[in-house]
């Protein structure tokens, strides 16, 4: 299975280019600076729509802690900025939550549950809107149940909450000590 | 100029440089990763599991993998598939990261044509030594590198020189009290792991404390007998080693048809070049990297790669055939033990089967067939978590999924049970040279033709039948199994076949090239067979008896 076809043919916006998703190997300072910059433009402009998701999916009535509550957000924005996650999936995380703000032809944002249910189910009717989905949940998933160092599973809760703890040693460094960039 | 240049700092480098700086020569061991020690480790999921941070990034450094689609050849870059062949590039190796559940190969693994006959489409031939000239080695690596566990006799086990281990097994979970009653209530013999795995303290490592992250993590207490721990820390203190992390072999130069002048390295830090010169060199890259080194470091005098006048260089690679399965034991209708023991963490299962190692009987005919061992679902919080969470082809999300996961941790533990069986060598899985594509120092990388023989799976789903069995018998519930003919990336062998004729074999018996007298191969690329267990203690053995090869070569020269 080819993993990019899904981003290749699943979207119109064509982002991949924009962040550099070929193989490039020789990565300057500069052009990290502008890709980095790069990418907090496009993420604002999608951050209220994946926060919504996020949301959407772990809200606060469930026996699981809430992704507001977790810091899921910001966590998702550190980790697919980080320069080990997949720079192909990254792209696609972006690209999908565009592809739903055009979907909906609005404001997901300003939908009411039952409109946000419905909206996201019928995304996830098409392939590309299921694999977006699952990235979004994964990458939650990983908010409330990674070591709180990276900014999720805020007070050790989502660790409490199914009485199952990281082991010792816990970090001392985001992922070991490899330079953000 | 040092006496040895080592290329891999995984169970074999470590084994080989070991050896020989206790005997006193100057060795510099190369590893094209960094060195993580025992007290930068930690048990940190997000990292070790879930990001390429102990292996390449897929975009700089993969293979190609060429699968059959359509009855057409096609491969696929790793950057695309995703398909991942690195299995822990820091200093030590794999070795750091393994489960450690290790068994001998028995005697007749070291002679399985003889034994069982041609097979139709498999390139199965005897090895040039025998599991008697093995096992001293074998003890050798129990003591010095660190495996406990405790010996039972069964048929199927191979014979010991010593009368058994010097570490107790490790501690295990009550669930054993379950799984040994259901096997035997199936007639089914258990048996204690062995595990690399030190159960008391040993020589500046202590032993084991159960962190229930074990598989996949570097070990804090320095209890995993892996190459960095057990090998390469003694063999610096003796003053002899110069260890070079973060240095890559590109290739390896030649000025003649006989012998290695210098290797060419990059510093991966800065991406300078060097020249390393020795007086013998050992390659103990991981069997696919080995091979498409020596691909690589083809010149005018060996226009087909170093080493290869037989052109059986990167031919008849194997991984390990078989698969895996699981079930799962819930608190309503558990048996034997109390639910709190089941949830104990930490505790290894402990068990392996080897019943099915040959199989001999009117029914099912004879043929090789191979090991089973049995652990606890990994025991990753976010892995877990993020698992099976659909339903009726839909995702869960909300109050049912909250409701899925909680029970799931709550109320049940997985079992599962791993089968290793010979992954047959055949015409159609090695490694050669991808010229399309190169990695970020510009070399060809390597593209792995994958296909398992039939026979393998036939194997594997024949033992997988009795395991399922003995999770029925333990009340399991949603058993399943999986066997197929997809690799295990991380039990790779061959490649490199010994063997005493040039013709059709790269290495001689003490695993030097044919061609070129002072270069040795060290790592699983010399196993013409793979055996039916995990192969890392038949590294460590080989490797101490490559050690002492050239340890008697050294003092000729």
């Amino acid at each position: 299975m080819k993993r990019r076809n899904f981003l290749i043919f699943g979207s119109a916006f064509g982002l991949l280019a924009y962040f550099g998703a070929k193989k490039d190997s020789a990565r300057k300072d500069k052009d990290n600076v502008r890709k980095d910059n790069d990418f907090k433009t496009v993420f604002a402009s999608v951050e209220s729509t994946i926060a919504q998701v996020q949301a959407h999916m772990f809200p606060p009535n469930s026996n699981l802690p809430s992704a507001s509550a977790m810091n899921a957000t910001f966590f998702l924005s550190e980790a697919i900025s980080h320069q080990c996650f997949d720079r192909d999936t990254r792209a696609f995380i972006l690209e999908g939550a565009q592809e739903l703000q055009t979907r909906i032809d609005g404001d997901f944002t300003a939908l009411t549950f039952e409109e946000k249910e419905q909206a996201l189910r019928a995304y996830e009717e098409t392939g590309y809107g299921s694999s977006w989905l699952s990235q979004i949940m994964t990458l939650t998933m990983e908010a409330i149940f990674s070591d709180p160092i990276y900014g999720g599973n805020t007070d050790e809760l989502g660790w409490k909450t199914l009485q199952s703890y990281g082991g010792f040693p816990r970090p001392t460094q985001k992922y070991i000590g490899v330079d953000h960039v | 100029m040092y006496d040895v240049v080592i290329i891999g700092s995984g169970a074999s480098g470590g084994a080989v440089a070991y050896t020989l700086c206790m005997a006193g020569y100057k060795v510099a061991l190369l590893e094209k990763g960094r060195l993580i020690g025992r007290d930068e480790f930690s048990k940190d999921e997000l990292a070790y599991c879930r990001r390429d941070l102990v292996t390449p990034n897929l975009f700089d450094e993969y293979h190609t993998a060429e699968e059959k689609v359509d009855g057409e050849w096609v491969a696929t870059p790793g950057y695309e598939s995703g398909m991942s062949f690195w299995n822990g590039n820091i200093v030590g190796g794999s070795s750091n990261f393994m489960s450690g559940m290790l068994h001998r190969m028995h005697p007749d693994d070291f002679r399985l044509k003889s034994k069982y006959g041609e097979i139709e489409g498999a390139n199965v031939v005897d090895w040039p030594i025998s599991y008697e000239e093995l096992e001293s080695y074998y003890a050798l690596a129990e003591e010095l590198v660190g495996i406990s566990g405790y010996f039972e006799p069964h048929p199927h086990a191979p014979w010991r020189s010593t009368a058994n281990f010097t570490q107790p097994p490790t501690k295990e979970n009550a669930v054993v009290k379950l799984l040994d009653k259901s096997c035997i209530a199936l007639g089914i013999k258990p048996l204690v792991t062995s595990r690399a795995v030190l159960s008391q303290n040993k020589a500046g490592r202590n032993a084991c404390y159960y962190s229930n992250y074990c598989g996949s993590y570097g070990c804090s207490s320095g209890a995993k007998s892996s190459s960095r721990e057990a090998l390469i820390a003694p063999a610096l203190a003796t003053g002899n080693l110069t260890l070079l992390s973060n240095t890559h072999v590109k290739k390896i130069h030649t000025e003649s048809k006989t012998s290695v002048k210098h290797v060419v390295a990059v510093d991966t830090l800065n991406g300078k070049e060097k020249h390393i010169e020795g007086k013998l060199f050992v390659v103990a890259a991981q069997a696919h990297e080995t091979a498409r080194l020596l691909l690589n470091s083809a010149n005018e005098y060996h226009p087909n790669g170093l080493g290869n006048s037989s052109g059986e260089l990167g031919k008849n690679l194997i991984f390990s055939g078989g698969g895996s399965g699981q079930g799962e034991l819930h608190k309503e209708g558990l048996k034997e033990i109390a639910f709190e023991e089941l949830m104990t963490t930490g505790l290894f299962v402990n068990r392996s089967v080897l019943d099915w190692y040959f199989v001999d009987n009117p029914k099912d005919g004879r043929f090789k067939g191979g090991s089973v061992e049995f652990m606890f679902e990994h025991q990753n919080i976010i892995a877990r978590a993020d698992k099976d969470n659909e339903e009726n082809g839909k995702m869960l999300w909300g109050a049912a999924l909250g409701d899925r996961v909680k029970k799931r941790f709550e109320e049940q533990k997985s079992i599962r049970f791993e089968i290793f069986n010979d992954w047959l060598p055949t015409d159609d899985c090695f490694v050669a040279l991808d010229t399309a594509h190169t990695d970020k120092y510009g070399m060809p990388v390597g593209k792995i033709r994958l296909n398992g023989h039939p026979q393998d799976i036939k194997v594997g789903e024949y033992i997988a039948q009795y395991c399922e069995k003995i999770l029925e018998e333990m009340g399991a519930k949603n058993i399943y199994s999986s066997v197929s003919a997809a690799p295990a990336q991380n039990l790779v062998a061959g490649g490199c076949r010994f063997g005493d004729d040039p013709k059709t074999s790269v290495l001689n018996k003490y695993c030097r090239s044919h061609d070129v007298e002072n270069l040795y191969v060290a790592d699983a690329s010399f196993m013409p067979t793979g055996g039916s267990v995990a192969y890392t203690w038949t590294i460590y053995a080989n490797a101490f008896r490559v050690a002492d090869a050239i340890v008697a070569h050294l003092k000729s020269v």
